[in-house]
């Protein structure tokens, strides 16, 4: 065994030297001051900066570039030019200008006015009408005049706060880098090769290049009160008809049309297979109305209090037999039920579709990562944008209505279902294949009883995305209460929409109870 | 079955396994030039798991597979119920290969003639104790009756018996284990592989289900692969043990042999700090009885099976050495030095 000295913990001397060494190499450039800035930063124990960096605080983000702390130089950038705007607003440019233009026109016009009053007067008319327009107007002038002077004396207010500004941030640059660059040379430490080191002729090249694409013309733009049109707005017109023949068509006419020629040619050519979709959807929904607005109401009122009774216990069954009396009570036992079909036909296709979709993309990678990024196109397109190819392919009411309720609400089932099968313990699976299971015994027995809790808060988010989509499928014909919502929202009838509001969240509190309360239970097993 | 001791169940010869994606072309250069770990690291990426591994395990014995981690002992022992496809060689159960069987064969095997143990447990959460005892045997499509019998009955063996309707979750980690051996035991296997079952649990619990376990291989007669980390587990248990490093088998031997003569550095340094006592056997220090030149009337006599700790107490109460003998025969004397040497094991 070697010999090992063994020293207290306060009387352990900072070897400097090899820390400088390796603080030298990192700099590059400047390395003994930097050495001597973090040494202080090193030595500090208050949150406060320690250090001034000079050059950082002249050259602002070209330092930072230089220096190749990106994070530091977007930051200052911005914050800079917002200064450089204040600055050039006030020196340059004229912020009275536009109520100095409004004020001529109103002279214009009061002059005008004195004119016509004054033919009046010679027509033997009375001018006093005209008169008094006059008058209004020049008082108008007076006013625009006068704000028009008050925002020339802002110019010189506005330059200082610029100036102030510029200060300051170019104190807190001063005061900051030497922290930011350490934290970067402790980064680099940890991953030298990927970690900007030294200075770097590049990094500052690409720095100044930035700075002089982005500052000056969006300075120029600030400050002149009119500048070039092609800053203001994207030429949009000119590059389409650099493209197109026709003067009258552009890019985005052309594209749209052929999208909807194709969209059209698609429906026809589809026709068949569309319908026995809807024809699948409807006998869905079918079904559920049957059960729900067909079956005698008493029954069904009982049959969902039971339920909740059983599934979440008594205070949830209180809670469903005040809600549901709610309902019945303003009338909304119809429009309600045919709602929680709706939802419910909805439900059952995710559940349906989306469970066996989750269990293969929670074993297969590949499938996985060609989904995932079809699964958030479906949850973030806005729902508007696939009403219009639903109405397209499937026409209104309500089965495409819950075809739109399915887009939206399926990935949460989806990936829940995927995620619980992902987290089941590779060490159960192994012994169950030890002991000679096949695969369907496997996903049988040891897979979908270990995702299973992960499966039904999916199920649950589930039911809630589809809750949410009610409102908005009303818009291709679909019923119930969202149709009660959108009505009250034409005609800005504010008691109807808030009482059918109401009674929807009534039906979400009831399902998503319910459904909770169930799921936890079965959590407890 | 005239000589059921040496009837073979379990036989490697000369089994590879190589991880990575160009195994096969690596395997083939290994064969061809003889490449070693590190070079097929550097040359194809790949990494050798097990390397050209042969042995063979009688019926009824217990052969522990003992390494440190990464040495690849896990890795080799489910090449038996090949959940891992070997690169090369062969594996035979009961004279069946095991790399040539179809996927049913194959699942029939694991299912009616291997037991395996894991180190975690790997319980069905959901399931009762029973449950999952029996789940072996659910596999197979025996009806629920027989299969609750035969499971009452493994955790019998296991003496958990009172647990079979609890879940796996109320147990402790040792008895989590003894269900883990239960179900290993449920469908009366050929061959149990113990996938370092008790490095998981605190040393009292591990070394009373080593002498349970024992016990209980011994009665039911069956043939057991177990995986270490640890030597004093590996000579407790093992009838034969083989110490592995870095994929390679380093030492095949019964524990007196791996104690007495380790075959090199690595095994020896494992060797150093374990106990001698109940390890070495007489026969093995023992001097000729030549050597001794007073009189041995009255002297202590042990059998030549003794170990250290009985010839320590018979030497304890005399100042002669103890003599030694084979069959009623003397044949040699341990005086006391030679025992306080063969303590230290074996220094000169």
């Amino acid at each position: 065994m070697s010999d090992i000295t063994v020293t207290a913990a306060s009387d352990i001397e900072v070897d400097r030297e090899a820390l400088d060494a390796s603080i030298n190499e990192f700099a590059e450039k400047n390395g003994d001051y930097y050495s001597e800035a973090f040494h202080k930063i090193h030595e500090s124990t208050s949150m406060l900066p320690q250090t001034f960096n000079v050059a950082a605080a002249l050259l602002g983000p070209i330092w930072a570039a230089m220096r190749g702390v990106w994070g530091m130089f977007w930051a200052f950038l911005i914050l800079e030019m917002i200064a450089w705007v204040q600055i050039g607003r006030g020196a340059w440019g004229n912020p009275g200008a536009s109520f100095t233009e409004r004020a001529e026109g109103q002279e214009q016009r009061a002059q005008g006015f004195l004119e016509k009053a004054e033919t009046a007067r010679q027509a033997g008319e009375d001018p006093a009408r005209f008169e008094k327009l006059a008058d209004n107007m020049t008082r108008a002038a007076e006013k625009s005049r006068a704000t028009a002077e008050a925002a020339g004396a802002e110019a010189f207010s506005i330059m200082l706060m610029g100036l102030g500004l510029l200060i300051v941030f170019k104190l807190i640059q001063g005061l900051y880098a030497n922290g930011a660059y350490e934290k970067q040379y402790s980064r680099w430490r940890i991953d030298p090769a990927r970690t900007e080191s030294g200075v770097k002729q590049r990094n500052m090249v690409l720095g100044i290049v930035l700075v002089l694409l982005i500052a000056p013309l969006t300075i120029y733009k600030f400050t002149v009160a009119s500048p070039f049109e092609i800053l203001n707005a994207f030429p949009e017109k000119a590059v389409s008809s650099a493209f197109l023949s026709d003067p009258n068509e552009t890019l985005y006419t052309t594209l749209s049309k052929w999208m909807e020629t194709r969209i059209d040619n698609a429906a026809v050519a589809g026709a068949g297979a569309f319908d026995s979709i809807v024809f699948g959807v409807r006998s869905v929904l079918d079904a559920l109305t049957v059960a729900l607005i067909g079956t005698p109401w008493p029954v069904v009122i009982a049959v969902i209090c039971v339920v909740a009774w059983r599934a979440a216990g008594p205070r949830v069954a209180i809670f469903t037999a005040a809600a549901l009396a709610y309902i019945a009570l303003l009338g909304y036992w119809e429009v309600s039920m045919e709602t929680v079909a709706l939802v419910g036909a909805a439900v059952i296709l995710c559940v349906v579709m989306g469970i066996p979709l989750g269990i293969w993309f929670g074993k297969s990678e590949r499938a996985y990562r060609i989904a995932e990024p079809v699964l958030d196109l479906m949850q973030t397109l806005p729902a508007f944008v696939y009403l219009i190819p639903i109405i397209a392919f499937f026409g209104t009411g309500n089965p495409p209505g819950i075809l739109a309720t399915i887009i939206f609400g399926m990935p949460p089932v989806i990936r829940l279902t995927a995620l619980g099968m992902k987290g089941v313990p590779e060490s159960i699976k192994e012994a169950a294949v030890a002991f000679g299971a096949s695969r369907w015994q496997l996903l049988r027995d040891v897979e979908i009883p270990l995702a299973l809790p992960s499966i039904m808060t999916g199920v649950n988010q589930t039911i809630l995305m589809c809750l949410s989509m009610v409102v908005i499928i009303s818009l291709i014909g679909g019923g119930g209460l969202g149709k009660e919502i959108l009505e009250a929202l034409q005609y800005a009838a504010k008691g109807p929409g808030l009482l059918g509001g109401f009674a929807i969240l009534f039906c979400a509190m009831i399902m998503d109870r319910v459904a909770q309360g169930a799921f936890r239970r079965e959590d407890q097993k | 079955m005239s000589d059921v001791a040496s009837e073979v169940v379990v036989k490697l010869s000369n089994v590879w396994k190589i991880f990575g994606d160009r195994a096969d072309e690596a395997m083939a250069a290994v064969k061809a030039k003889g490449l070693t770990k590190p070079e097929v690291l550097e040359e194809f990426a790949c990494v050798v798991g097990v390397q050209d591994a042969t042995f063979e395990v009688a019926r009824g014995e217990i052969f522990c597979i003992m390494g440190l981690s990464g040495s690849g002992k896990s890795t080799l022992v489910r090449h038996v119920n090949r959940l891992i496809e070997p690169t090369s060689g062969a594996i035979e159960i009961l004279g069946r290969d095991v790399g040539s069987m179809s996927t049913t064969a194959l699942r029939q095997v694991r299912a009616q003639q291997i037991g395996m143990v894991f180190q975690h447990m790997a319980l069905m959460p959901h399931r009762s104790v029973r449950d999952n005892v029996a789940y072996p045997l659910e596999i197979r499509g025996i009806p629920k009756s027989k299969r609750w019998a035969v499971s009452d009955h493994a955790l019998d063996l296991v003496d958990l018996v009172g647990y079979e309707d609890r879940l796996p979750k109320e147990l402790s980690g040792g008895m989590q284990q003894r269900v883990g051996i239960a179900r290993a035991l449920a469908s009366d296997p050929e061959i149990l592989l113990m996938d370092e079952p008790f490095s998981a649990l605190d040393p009292l619990i591990r070394m009373q289900l080593q002498d349970q376990f024992k016990a209980l291989v011994a009665q039911l007669q069956k043939t057991t692969l177990f995986i270490t980390h640890d030597l004093d587990e590996a000579i407790r248990i093992g009838h034969r043990i083989a110490i592995m490093k870095d994929g390679v088998i380093v030492q095949i031997g019964t524990p007196e042999q791996i104690v007495m003569n380790p075959a090199d550095d690595y095994v020896r340094e494992f060797v150093q700090g374990i106990s001698k006592l109940k390890l070495v056997k007489a026969h093995s220090i023992m001097e000729p009885l030549e050597s001794f030149s007073g009189d041995l009337n009255g002297a202590p006599r042990a059998d030549e099976g003794a170990d250290l700790d009985q010839l320590i107490d018979l030497s304890v109460g005399t100042d002669v050495p103890v003599v030694i003998t084979d069959k009623g025969v003397d044949v040699g004397v341990v005086s006391k030095p030679v025992l306080l040497r063969g303590i230290q094991g074996g220094k000169e």
